[in-house]
């Protein structure tokens, strides 16, 4: 009996903890919400900030031991509606750790960015699907 | 014979101790349907097809689904990962593996539309088949959109 309880106490834990990365988030300058209609850019590392832009804040996605949802387009999924949540239409990754062997998961460094430009045309990551 | 047994028993426990990865597998297949059908279906705001359309996706992740179509409002929610019920069935195999392999692959996991206060978006009706999600979703009509008119096939 006692083996079942600490069997189900074990996969309470998992459940609850397992899958979603650690987020850090500091927002400094937040603005109003964007709507789902309004495009937010991804830029990746390679992908130049255009001039002009306010910082909104920053988010860090962190490994949290028993993450398994944290591949790029996930983080980057999760960054975008954090993004548009504090009014940002940028998401511009600044460092990145890909998945090695001590982590399974992508770690990003984020700053967040308002832009009054179109940012559709701005060179950008294409989210996909995993 | 009994080496068989044991070997046997113990391959049985190995294989068999991933429960909801052998049973449901680590991706879910997804359809989509919509009353009228046609609608434009994007998955975290990526265009995936037009209703009815199916996709594979993984159990591990949550998906923004957004339907648009000319003349109704823009369905808009979230599939949500769940609790997989097969992941109970590591405790009835005894399985410690399977504790920790079904959270790896996400097969701990199965998605659903999203519900507020129990209910589901008004509109949407859903069913799981075989482990296949089916959602069948009603467009609300654009009361801000005009009919001017249509066009009809010629004979």
């Amino acid at each position: 009996m006692k083996k079942i309880t600490r069997t189900l106490l074990l996969m309470a834990v998992i459940g609850i903890t397992s899958c979603s990365p650690k987020i850090t988030s500091n927002f400094t300058n937040p603005q109003p919400k964007l709507s789902i209609d309004e495009n937010v850019a991804l830029l990746d590392i390679d992908h130049d900030l255009p001039e002009n832009v306010v910082k909104v804040g920053d988010l860090r996605f962190q490994d949290s031991m028993f993450s398994t949802d944290c591949s790029f387009n996930s983080l980057m999924t999760q960054a975008r509606n954090e993004a548009r949540k504090n009014g940002a239409n940028i998401v511009k990754v600044i460092d990145k750790k890909k998945p090695d062997l001590w982590s399974s998961c992508y770690r990003l460094k984020i700053e967040l960015y308002k832009y009054e430009g179109d940012v559709s045309s701005l060179n950008q990551y294409k989210l996909k699907i995993d | 014979m009994k080496i068989i047994v044991k070997t046997t028993l113990l391959s049985s426990i190995l294989i068999f101790s991933s429960c909801a990865t052998i049973i449901s597998g680590s991706r879910q297949n997804v359809e989509i349907l919509s009353e009228p059908s046609s609608a434009k279906v994007y998955i975290n705001e990526i265009e995936i097809g037009k209703t009815p359309v199916q996709k594979n996706l993984k159990r591990n992740q949550e998906y923004q689904l957004v339907l648009k179509l000319d003349g109704y409002k823009t369905y808009q929610t979230i599939l949500e990962k769940k609790f997989n019920a097969w992941y109970i069935g590591n405790v009835a195999f005894g399985g410690l593996i399977g504790l920790i392999i079904d959270p790896i692959t996400g097969a701990m996991h199965k998605l659903k539309p999203e519900e507020i206060d129990g209910n589901l978006k008004s509109g949407t009706t859903y069913k799981t088949e075989r482990g296949n999600l089916f959602i069948k979703i009603s467009m609300d009509i654009d009361p801000n959109s005009e009919k001017v008119g249509q066009l009809e096939k010629l004979e």
